[in-house]
């Protein structure tokens, strides 16, 4: 389990974090899902102590991760590929770290087999590409079968293949009981792998919730329209709960509102629209909405209260 | 910490992994596996041997044959206290070898930072002055052994030339003793100072930039204006280089300081940057 309590952390004159409070439960995949630049790093950070939080504090199983006695055994971190000095190999990699908590070359080489990288794991990890470079975080995280996961952004740089494995690895871990936290700004990946989701933008948590609550409190109606009077259009959609954005010199994305009103509304003003089309919006959509709004969206999470975790999801 | 131990939750159970808690040993252990793996480490150690070893024969035999060319006992007494230079002989390479091992000590800790391995290194030890003090450890242990072994075969390649020229080189002599000793300690002085610059600087170039400036530029525009401003001349027995020689040198020399005062400029330039560097990097985002 981890707790965060009004984590803050400041670079210069940018909060990078703002006072976040979440809790990340065992036997769940949680994911942390925000665009570039909105504080999962750093987040990320400052749970294995990396980055020393300006204010607030995170704890991993009830203390702060430096106070444990075998850190490695509590939390395994995968937080940018290739953490690792170019010239040496994965083994050695590996071996270095187990030997800081007097962990078996056994071990070494099951995480070896297990992220399968047994054929390139005494070749120099400068050679390596960016998702064999993402295996080996794997295998670092795994190393002492630690009781929490925390992967920043893992399905980076990996093939099909690779995002499945990761996908089944975390499923497989939160089986076990395991907490597990996984970051991305993949809308369409978290939804596949978490069962509950974080949404942090601007360093703020802006939804902390179930994923199909997510998914669900997003899906607006979504328009393209196409007419020579784009503007004259504009403003008569133009209302409080409505989204629009203009593409290009005639045509508009209209977000909340039906395709049969924009018609009426065309009509009503008397301006020719020669095409409308309805989109089905995505998650990646919902997500950018979710993050594009955070104000909004927060009254809306505070309204309806998360109901746990979901069984069927496998 | 004990009764927190007794107290906490839910902690790692063990597993499949096996293995025990992080110890200082574990660490250290670590840092020797990092060390050992890196082709560029073993190269910086050989080059600073080779330095010290060649510097030690050639030092000798321009001595001795210079010397030989002498004529009158007058130009050779002019020379100074001849058993003395000839008992540094096998240290003469240290101005330049100090820079290659300082550079080796400096990318223990940069190249962490340059590479990123610092992350996975400081999440698998957190308490990060255990990894501090770990590096520091093996910088000492290692800088010192390769002072110890290029001194000795430096003096054993030396001290066939120097019978060549009937010079008087005595592995006994307490001249020839103090340059191994102190020669050693030059060594570590430089290698620790190396390590924290490396800690604080975070950078290989600009680290062994720095380290460079202070025993080269520093200590040489020092000694070079010195005639000109007294001061200076005071000053210069402060710098790290010239502490650690006037210690290798005969104790009494005409405005030197004393050896315990020498010794004590010495151990300050080892554990402040020691201090300040520990003290950083654990207030530091890594």
């Amino acid at each position: 389990m981890i707790r965060a309590e009004a984590l803050t952390k400041v670079y210069g004159a940018k909060r990078a974090v703002d006072g976040v409070t979440f809790t990340v439960q065992p036997g769940k995949v949680t994911g942390f899902l925000g665009p570039n630049g909105a504080g999962k790093s750093t987040t990320m950070r400052m749970i294995v102590g990396l980055d020393r939080p300006t204010a607030g504090t995170v704890t991993v199983n009830g203390r702060k991760y430096a106070e444990h006695s075998a850190p490695l055994r509590e939390v395994g971190a995968l937080l940018e590929a290739k953490s690792v000095h170019k010239s040496r190999s994965a083994r050695t990699h590996l071996r270095a770290l187990a030997a800081t908590h007097s962990i078996p070359n056994s071990r070494v080489d099951e995480v070896i087999e297990l992220t399968g990288l047994g054929g390139v794991a005494k070749k120099k990890v400068g050679g390596f590409s960016l998702g064999m470079g993402q295996r080996l975080g794997i295998a670092v995280a795994l190393l002492g079968d630690p009781q929490t996961l925390l992967l920043d952004e893992p399905v980076n740089g990996l093939d099909p293949e690779g995002v499945l494995w990761i996908r089944n690895l975390a499923r497989h871990q939160a089986s076990l009981g395991k907490t597990v936290f996984i970051s991305s700004h993949l809308m369409s990946e978290m939804a596949l792998t978490a069962d509950h989701l974080i949404v942090i933008g601007r360093g703020r948590i802006i939804a902390d919730a179930p994923i199909e609550q997510i998914i669900g409190g997003q899906n607006l109606p979504t328009s393209k329209v196409k007419t020579d009077q784009a503007e004259s259009l504009m403003n008569a959609l133009a209302a409080e709960h409505v989204q629009l954005t203009r593409l290009d010199a005639e045509t508009i994305q209209v977000i909340g509102l039906e395709s049969r009103v924009i018609a009426q509304r065309a009509l009503d003003q008397q301006i020719l629209v020669h095409e409308l089309t309805p989109i089905k919006q995505s998650l990646e959509e919902a997500y950018m909405a979710l993050t594009q709004n955070e104000v909004e969206y927060q009254s809306n999470v505070g309204s309806s209260q998360p109901v746990g975790a979901m069984e069927s999801r496998a | 910490m004990s009764t927190a131990a007794m107290s906490r939750p839910r902690s790692a159970t063990p597993g499949a992994a096996g293995g025990g808690n992080v110890t200082f040993f574990g660490v250290m252990r670590s840092e020797f596996i990092k060390f050992a793996s890196l082709p560029s480490t073993l190269i910086l150690i050989l080059s600073t041997m080779a330095v010290m070893i060649g510097f030690a024969a050639l030092g000798t035999w321009l001595f001795g044959s210079t010397m030989d060319s002498f004529s009158s006992p007058e130009m050779t007494a002019q020379m100074g206290d001849l058993n003395e230079i000839t008992a540094s002989m096998p240290v003469g390479g240290l101005t330049f070898a100090q820079l290659i091992i300082g550079s080796m000590a400096v990318m223990v800790m940069s190249s962490e930072f340059a590479t990123g391995a610092a992350r996975s290194t400081f999440v698998a030890v957190p308490r990060r002055q255990l990894v501090f003090w770990a590096k520091t450890l093996m910088v000492t242990v290692v800088s010192a052994l390769v002072a110890l072994i290029s001194i000795l075969v430096g003096f054993v390649v030396a001290k066939p030339i120097a019978d060549n020229y009937s010079m008087d080189l005595e592995f006994t002599s307490a001249a020839f003793q103090r340059n191994l000793w102190f020669g050693m300690l030059y060594v570590v002085m430089v290698s620790l100072i190396g390590l924290s610059l490396g800690s604080l600087l975070r950078n290989s170039a600009g680290a062994i930039v720095v380290l460079a400036a202070l025993f080269f530029v520093v200590s040489g525009a020092v000694a070079g204006f010195s005639t000109m401003v007294s001061w200076l001349a005071d000053a210069m027995r402060f710098l790290p280089d010239h502490a650690a020689t006037a210690l290798m040198q005969a104790p009494g020399t005409e405005g030197a300081l004393e050896t315990w005062q020498s010794g004590l400029v010495v151990a300050g330039w080892i554990v402040i940057p020691l201090a300040v560097a520990a003290l950083v990097l654990q207030r530091r985002d890594i």
